[in-house]
């Protein structure tokens, strides 16, 4: 009778209690997988899991931000590449137009110039003047100095100056006193014009008899025609000053 | 009492044998599960020091809480509300209460074990 009621008594207890260890297992079990991914989480990605899904939001907005930048990157790629080829473009262009700047220089008398040419040297008349004579006529004038200048531009001169003042397009010569005004400075005797171009041409040109250096040697004056194989021309140092004058519109 | 101490053993054993790997998206529910289990136990040793113990309840509390919690996260998830939040909450005050009940009756069996010999001795 006391087996009989202890038996199943105790069956319910084993029972019971291997319940319990059964749903401890799974407990432990499930507790220790748990932790054990947390662990590995943490250890591989350095932050608890919690933050995993705010993370990942995040991540994919950066994408999404990512793509809308790489597709900003290729635009401002192709704009720079535009732009390169224009500058480019603009550098030749550049270039072209420096070299045509360079001519106009030359042309306008703005860099000095080699090359080589003749040096016409003038001279007031050595002739002691006697009383009653004009002394105009051993005084050199501004006259004789500009038909000396007329004929070597006649005679194919490209670059000249005048006592180390180049002659430019608005250089004019005018008498002051004894003196020789030009490019609004004064030049006085001895004129020593030297002239880069075709030396035979602008030397036989004038030693024509009927020249202007021919005539100016019957007054007695000494002129000296030198033919030189490399002279330098300065450059103009003025400026040029356009007040009335004004590019006009070009006519078709 | 050895069995149980036994099976939580294994369990702890096997948990440590077989790494299972979790999906990342998964460990939240697998740790509400969990919290959910603790709870459970908890709950079945109080019961069982205050006298009523059922061990069909016990069972499907087990199950059925576990599986709940983990079900409530997903629906959270689903839903964009931070549920679990809430079932962690309920699952740690529900925890520390039975804690703090299990105290209790830990401390109320001592003090008649006390009185008994008292009074015997007496």
């Amino acid at each position: 009778m006391h087996l009989v009621e202890h038996a199943p008594r105790s069956w319910r207890v084993t029972r019971l209690q291997a319940a319990l260890a059964v749903v401890l297992a799974v407990a432990g079990f499930l507790a220790v997988t748990q932790i054990r991914n947390e662990l590995l989480i943490r250890q591989q990605l350095r932050l608890p899991s919690q933050r995993l899904e705010e993370l990942g939001f995040m991540l994919r907005e950066m994408e999404r931000n990512r793509g809308a930048m790489e597709a900003q990157i290729e635009q401002i790629r192709g704009q720079l590449h535009a732009y390169e080829q224009g500058a480019a473009q603009g550098r030749v262009q550049l270039e072209a137009l420096g070299r045509q700047l360079e001519v106009f220089r030359a042309q306008a008398g703005h860099i000095p110039m080699a090359g080589p040419g003749v040096i016409v040297g003038l001279d007031d008349s050595p002739f002691p003047l006697r009383p009653g004579d004009d002394p105009n006529t051993v005084i050199l004038h501004y006259t004789d100095l500009q038909g000396v200048l007329n004929e070597l531009w006649a005679s194919g001169a490209e670059a000249v100056a005048v006592n180390g003042e180049r002659m430019i397009t608005t250089t004019g010569l005018n008498c002051v006193g004894t003196t020789i005004l030009c490019n609004a400075k004064r030049i006085a005797p001895p004129y020593r014009i030297v002239a880069i171009g075709d030396t035979d041409q602008m030397a036989r040109y004038l030693a024509r008899a009927d020249g202007v250096v021919a005539g100016l040697r019957a007054f007695g004056f000494p002129v000296k025609v030198t033919r030189a194989g490399r002279l330098t021309v300065p450059a103009y140092r003025g400026s040029y000053r356009f007040t009335h004058a004004a590019p006009a519109a070009p006519e078709r | 009492m050895w069995l149980p101490v036994t099976g939580l053993i294994l369990g702890i054993i096997l948990g440590f044998l077989f790494s299972v790997e979790i999906p990342l998206g998964v460990v939240k529910y697998t740790a509400i599960a969990i919290l959910a289990a603790v709870d459970t136990i908890l709950g079945g040793l109080r019961a069982q020091l205050e006298e009523r113990f059922d061990l069909s309840i016990f069972l499907t509390g087990f199950f059925a809480n576990t599986l709940f919690a983990a079900l409530l996260t997903a629906i959270g998830d689903l839903l964009g509300v931070d549920i679990y939040l809430g079932a962690v909450i309920a699952f740690s005050i529900r925890i520390f209460s039975n804690v703090g009940f299990i105290r209790r009756d830990l401390l109320e069996r001592y003090w008649q074990g006390l009185r008994a010999t008292v009074t015997s001795k007496q």
